[in-house]
């Protein structure tokens, strides 16, 4: 009997002894759609990082089936206008898209994040040109910008980053300052700020690792915004340029040839619609997991 | 007695609200010994937070310092530059707040916090480890090993307060100030961090400013004590003496609003009448004279200055509680309304 009271005793509670990571981790787990976008976005990415070395036939190589051909054993996609295997490029197209997505969003955290944190932190002065400049952006229109961007930087899959970027660094910056503003009100700043720990310090050790959950789910709903934008600017024509295939072009090269090759449009859009909607699974999965007021 | 460490002369911090100044800190001075333990106590809204802002800068906005001298080792601390102020905060003067639980940042491991405190002060990772390791021992925080790396959240709230005093004591500063470190506990959590304190400021010689709402809790860790109100030290003097023997008004009625043990049954608990004055509009004259039972014609008008009232001690009243004993029957006063000691009420002529 002694011996079951002191087993309770000395048992740690459980629930209590989870960290923040790991807590949002098993409710993330609990997500089955969170958890299915999950696995297929790490297929996703295992695909495109296999297809940097083998894809089923070259995505460039013109003529391996017939042109508008559908799919079949050989070619599971079809062939395009070209005769190029649709499959092997839409292995391609992953990669541009996931290299767009991913690419935009650290870079929109390497210019949102600290701008966000220093505008929010020091206010005054600072905190209105920023928030001046973040209006003006805002102000216009996403298309405009990014092809007066691309018009004068030229279309590389780079300059495309970047005028991507250019358009969507804004949300990052007012989500890290206004969680910024909101945790400087906080004790355990003032404790810090009366231990002696430096701006910088205060900044990316106590301030950032607070503003963490938001900035991932933000960044997470980021990827498909940017992918959706490149897929539209490549639509254009103003994206990447050929041969080099992205979701967006193969879609935009089918659409002439619709009604005697649907699967040309099909593929593209299907790849791009399941890619977009498991970020969107991803980031609401993850917004509920590391908010800690939806405990459950 | 030695040199004092820390000497404030006319320290006044306002905030410029849309209202008007709010003069929360107007001109107080005061100094600190080392190794000293001393009470600042008052009601919400006194200044005695804003004054323990104020001795490390730390003022929240829209709040400034607008004059005065905070002399620490003979150095101005209010002329000092950030990067200068911010070399002294933790390292030779710490603070630790009210609320634990809001004071640790609830992302980061425990001990790693208070690695940080000696880290930010250039101490060697390893090292600062070690010592955050004997801290936390000190402050007898049991299983220190495992509690290292327990966030906030894991750890009791008394236990946050070890953890947060262990932090203050990290650098060995000559002085800590501790903000209402015991309010957000309970009683017998109290208790255990006072006599901690007590226990430290013995051991180590680490200066106490005990900022505190609970004459208890000065009576039970500190030698002198500062009575503030309404932005204003109205008494000050060793503890002993100041129980014994309150000469301001209001002292005299916190004294007497502390539930006691060793008090007559029938004896009611007295509470303070009236409210903590508003600070944009502060009453003229002495500004406890709208609550004071003992208030004569000059209180309305003319403001006391601290005088000596007995060895080491000094108060801010024109009255004083010698004179209401003598003449206004305070001791057996049951009336402790405004006036009621002295007769004088607002309107009657002057």
């Amino acid at each position: 009997m002694a011996a079951t009271a002191a087993a309770v005793i000395t048992r740690p509670i459980a629930p209590e002894q989870a960290s923040l990571w790991s807590d949002a981790w098993r409710r993330l787990r609990r997500n089955r759609m969170a958890l299915i976008s999950a696995v297929y976005l790490t297929l996703l990415v295992v695909v495109a990082i296999v297809a940097i070395f083998k894809t089923p036939y070259s995505y460039r190589e013109v003529g391996v089936a017939l042109p508008y051909s559908g799919p079949s054993a050989a070619h599971w996609f079809g062939a395009d206008i070209l005769g190029r295997d649709v499959f092997s490029r839409l292995l391609v197209g992953a990669q541009i898209s996931l290299i767009v997505g991913v690419g935009t969003q650290v870079l929109v955290l390497l210019v949102g994040v600290p701008i966000g944190l220093i505008a929010g932190y020091y206010r005054g002065a600072v905190d209105s040109i920023v928030t001046f400049i973040i209006n003006v952006f805002y102000g216009i229109p996403d298309l405009l910008v990014a092809m007066i961007l691309l018009l004068l930087l030229g279309p590389s899959l780079n300059n495309i980053i970047i005028a991507i970027v250019a358009t969507r660094w804004m949300d990052m910056t007012r989500l890290v300052r206004g969680q910024t503003l909101a945790l400087r009100e906080r004790e355990f700043i003032e404790a810090a700020r009366a231990s002696g720990a430096k701006p910088l310090k205060i900044l990316f050790g106590h301030i950032l690792p607070n503003a963490l959950g938001p900035i991932i789910v933000q960044a997470t709903f980021g990827v498909p915004a940017a992918i959706l934008f490149e897929a539209f600017l490549s639509f254009l024509g103003i994206g990447v340029q050929p041969p080099t295939p992205s979701w967006g072009s193969m879609a935009s090269d089918g659409l002439a040839a619709i009604r005697i090759a649907p699967h040309m449009v099909i593929a593209p859009s299907i790849a791009l619609s399941l890619t977009l909607m498991a970020f969107n699974f991803l980031g609401d999965g993850l917004r509920d997991a590391l908010d800690p007021r939806s405990r459950r | 007695m030695a040199n004092p460490i820390l000497q404030v002369r006319d320290l006044k911090t306002q905030f410029a609200t849309e209202g008007g100044i709010v003069k929360a800190v107007d001109g107080i001075s005061f100094e600190l010994y080392p190794g000293e333990s001393l009470g600042i106590v008052g009601e919400s809204g006194s200044g005695k937070s804003m004054t323990a802002l104020s001795l490390l800068r730390l003022v929240p906005d829209p709040g400034r310092i607008v004059g005065g001298q905070v002399l620490f080792r003979d150095q101005d601390l209010l002329q000092l530059t950030g990067e200068e102020i911010r070399e002294i905060r933790g390292r030779d003067i710490a603070m630790i707040f009210q609320d634990p639980q809001s004071s640790l940042n609830p992302v980061l491991q425990t001990g790693f916090q208070v690695d940080e405190a000696m880290l930010a002060h250039g101490k060697p990772k390893d090292q600062a480890r070690a010592r955050t390791l004997e801290l936390l021992k000190k402050v007898r925080i049991p299983a220190a090993e495992s509690r290292y790396k327990d966030f906030p959240h894991q750890l009791s709230g008394g236990m946050r307060q070890r953890a947060m005093i262990a932090m203050g004591l990290a650098n060995a500063p000559a002085i800590l100030i501790a903000d209402e470190p015991t309010t957000a506990l309970d009683v017998t959590v109290q208790a255990q961090i006072l006599e901690l304190l007590a226990d430290l400021n013995r051991e180590l010689g680490t200066a106490i400013i005990m900022i505190t709402h609970n004459m208890g809790v000065v009576a039970g860790l500190c030698t002198r004590v500062l009575v503030m109100y309404a932005g204003e030290i109205v008494e000050q003097g060793p503890v002993e003496q100041i129980f014994a023997n309150p000469q301001h008004p209001y002292t005299w009625s916190l004294l007497k609003s502390m539930p006691r043990v060793d008090a007559l049954r029938h004896e009611r608990l007295r509470s303070i009448e009236g409210m903590a004055p508003d600070l944009l509009r502060p009453p003229s004259g002495c500004r406890f004279h709208p609550r004071c039972p003992f208030r004569i014609e000059k209180c309305f008008t003319n403001e006391p200055r601290l005088e000596e009232v007995g060895p080491g001690q000094q108060a801010a009243c024109w009255v004083t509680m010698d004179r209401a004993r003598k003449e206004m029957g305070a001791d057996e006063l049951k009336d402790i309304r405004p006036g009621a000691g002295s007769n004088v009420h607002p309107g009657q002529e002057i």
